[in-house]
């Protein structure tokens, strides 16, 4: 009898273990949900940084000035990053242009394209095959007037315990012709990481 | 009084209960990370600028909404855009980890930017009042609602 609820025991034991045994799972998750897998800089700290600076910009009284008749043309510099990590900055900066740009309030010119333009310039012009009356005109182009320039920078911080990592996101207007700094404001993240007694 | 077929039924009762112990614990221990956390909570339902907000508080998680409470949102206009103040109070001792998110609607109260507004993480101090800020994605905005649930405190599995 001790025998068989040994064995039984054991056996429910073995068909328990295996049924929480890891599986793989794929599934769709919430693209804009907070995402905590480590400490490094993330798809939430990439959303929260965005937003926060385009409301900031798109509240600020200057802006409201600025735009109040017009949309102003901006181009964004590259965000140059100080951190330790690599951060793909240019993701951050497109974020922060598209949101903008689809508030209606600004316009923006790319730099990242102008080669590709002239080509395509060269090409209605010199190529031979397109009516010169549709061609797009040389020398046409917007000029910018505002640039929108900043730095990404962190300090982080350990002990055996504890992981602590600060970002600071610094962001700058500058009105092209006078060289002044019409905006600017600041965004910090703090995370943390600490390791737990318990289990569950 | 002890005679020996009372010894063995009560050897047998012991390595039964042993047993049940036994199973249950590793029950306990494989499964432990299984559970799906709850993830409903407050929020409110579509407003329009000046609304009172009073009137328009839902509460899914009943857990949550004795933890924290929706003490206020105010809303005006600035720039021509939609700004929301979501005041948050905690009425819990200890810190929470939430997150909170708007949705925006125009007139005709069809979704703008749908996907678009991330979920912002907060860290709400035992019996603290914080105030959010939200901003209308475009001048087209005019009803919104605003959510907020806790960030799931351990990483589970499906």
């Amino acid at each position: 009898m001790n025998k068989l609820a040994l064995v039984t025991t054991l056996g429910l034991t073995l068909v328990f273990a295996a049924g929480c045994a890891n599986k793989a799972v794929v599934r769709y998750g919430d693209a804009t949900a907070v995402e905590t897998t480590d400490i490094n800089f993330g798809s939430t700290d990439l959303q929260k940084v965005a937003s926060q600076m385009t409301d900031s910009l798109l509240l600020s009284p200057v802006v409201g000035t600025l735009t109040q008749n017009t949309r102003p043309v901006m181009f964004v510099e590259r965000l140059k990053n100080k951190t330790s990590e690599h951060i793909d900055t240019e993701s951050i900066t497109d974020s922060i242009s598209t949101k903008l740009l689809r508030s209606g309030k600004f316009r923006f010119v790319d730099m990242g394209r102008v080669e590709a333009a002239r080509e395509q310039l060269k090409f209605q012009h010199d190529g031979g095959m397109v009516d010169p009356n549709t061609a797009s005109q040389f020398g046409r182009q917007i000029g910018a007037q505002y640039m929108l320039y900043g730095n990404l920078s962190s300090i982080v911080k350990s002990n055996q315990d504890k992981s602590d990592v600060y970002y600071k996101f610094t962001l700058r207007l500058m009105d092209l012709e006078s060289g002044l700094v019409e905006w600017a404001d600041e965004t910090e993240i703090r995370k943390t990481k600490a390791k737990e007694s318990v289990g569950w | 009084m002890f005679n020996s077929k009372n010894m063995a039924s009560m050897g047998q009762n012991i390595t039964g209960c042993l047993a049940v112990i036994l199973v249950s614990v590793f029950i306990t221990v494989g499964c432990a990370n299984n559970k799906s956390p709850v993830t409903s909570g407050i929020g409110t339902s579509a407003m329009i600028q000046g609304d009172d907000f009073s009137k328009h508080l839902e509460v899914q998680n009943a857990d949550l909404a004795k933890k924290l409470v929706i003490s206020d949102v105010k809303s005006r206009k600035n720039n021509g855009l939609l700004q929301v103040n979501l005041t948050l109070t905690s009425r819990y001792e200890k810190s929470q980890k939430l997150q909170y998110h708007f949705n925006w609607f125009d007139e005709a109260g069809f979704v703008i930017e749908v996907g678009k507004t991330p979920w912002i993480p907060l860290e709400l101090q035992g019996k603290q009042s914080t105030t959010l800020p939200g901003l209308a994605p475009n001048i087209n905005v005019s009803t919104f609602n605003v959510y907020v649930r806790a960030i799931p405190e351990k990483a589970y599995k499906y």
